[in-house]
């Protein structure tokens, strides 16, 4: 096993994640595996390239002041990502805690939410697996929203690709909790007024809600 | 002198890390580096650069990973935790921001591997200057140089976002 002390917290089709000690504190390691399906050269190639992504996305996050994870270090060789661990819930747990259903409390989460991703189309990053499971609540007073998992995401400056990313997060939001569709608008309304281009992609959304995720319905 | 284990590359051994103040012969070692002198084995890292020891921890991290993948970008793993400490890619420019200059009184010393008590007798051979403990070095963090060095946010205000800010840019900087 590459990660030393580390436990498993998580394993997933692309990667394994574990805490492990890291100078001094906890850390979040994010190991991608290999692939054994595909060939060495193409697999170190796609790994190595996802890694270097998805670090490169959480930076550009930190650096507009977005509430990501911290990247400590990358190691490109292990297909290693050490970030920092966030202390507090998912978004996903929260809302099905007493706390966390109260009318109140679900107001101040949209806003949260709505803001978050406003800011991070600001700067043209896609998240392109948004759910309340990738959204954290970071456990302090300002109790703000954390984005997490960045590793399907890239930067585009493309209308349609913040559209599907938002209406990612709508289906998400109506499988997993039931009648939240006013929270739903809550959260276009913040995200309305924190993404400049809110207007041209909520237009967009609208289509994109009428066809689904796929533009072309060919192959 | 405190010594911390490399959790990420645990074979390496631990880091050992001493501050100094009243330093008298930084001009000296300095030549020393320069002439890469193989006797002087421990890094020297200007003091006030450093925010947190956590900073300087996964530098030296860095530095050990890359060792073990034999990818140094500089000539000795020492130095190498001294680049590791800079935003760029540009070496001279990292090992003088952060590397001891002709002017500097107050250093941290730092060696990877070895046996704790000869690593501090090494150290206190090579540093003329007082021992001292990090928290006794804290008040002379030069902010306003590491804001510009990492051209950190001015909304960025908390110590632990500055540190945050400054671990990250560290962490991106190999990653093309």
């Amino acid at each position: 096993m590459a990660v030393h002390q580390g436990t498993l917290i998580k394993q997933g089709a692309e990667a394994r994640v574990y805490i492990a000690p890291f100078c001094g504190r906890k850390a979040i390691v994010k190991e991608r595996f290999a692939k054994a399906y595909r060939h060495p050269a193409l697999d170190k190639k796609l790994t190595s390239r996802r890694v270097t992504q998805e670090a490169r996305c959480l930076n550009r996050c930190q650096k507009a002041l977005i509430d990501t994870p911290t990247v400590y270090m990358v190691d490109v060789a292990s297909s290693l990502i050490y970030m920092e661990l966030i202390d507090g819930l998912s978004v996903r747990e929260y809302m099905e805690t007493d706390e966390g259903s109260t009318q109140a409390a679900r107001t101040h989460i949209a806003e949260e939410i709505g803001r978050a991703l406003g800011k991070m189309h600001n700067i043209d990053v896609v998240h392109g697996d948004l759910t309340t499971s990738n959204l954290l609540m970071r456990n302090n007073d300002s109790k703000s929203v954390v984005l997490i998992d960045f590793g399907l995401s890239y930067v585009s400056n493309l209308v349609e690709d913040k559209a599907v990313d938002l209406y990612v997060l709508e289906r998400a939001f109506s499988s997993t909790h039931p009648n939240t569709e006013v929270m739903f608008e809550q959260i276009l309304a913040s995200y309305g007024t924190s993404c400049k281009a809110s207007k041209q992609i909520l237009k967009k959304l609208e289509e994109v809600r009428l066809r689904g995720r796929k533009r072309s319905m060919l192959g | 002198m405190e010594s911390f284990p490399i959790e990420a590359v645990p074979e390496a051994g631990l880091v050992h890390i001493a501050c100094y103040t009243g330093v008298n012969n930084a001009s000296a070692l300095k030549e020393r580096l320069q002439a890469q002198d193989k006797t002087l084995a421990i890094g020297l890292v200007e003091s006030n650069l450093i925010l947190d020891m956590f900073q300087l921890l996964v530098a030296a991290t860095k530095a050990a990973l890359d060792e073990r993948a034999g990818k140094l970008r500089t000539n000795s793993v020492n130095a190498e935790i001294v680049y590791n400490l800079s935003p760029t890619n540009n070496i001279a420019e990292s090992l003088r921001r952060f590397g001891i200059s002709d002017s500097t009184t107050s250093l941290m010393a730092i060696s990877i591997g070895g046996e704790a008590a000869a690593v501090l007798e090494e150290m206190n051979k090579t540093v003329d200057g007082t021992l001292t403990s990090f928290s006794d070095l804290e008040q002379g963090t030069d902010l306003a140089t590491l804001r510009k060095y990492f051209k950190i946010d001015p909304k960025v205000t908390d110590k632990a976002q500055v540190l945050d800010w400054i671990i990250g840019a560290m962490a991106m900087k190999n990653v093309l």
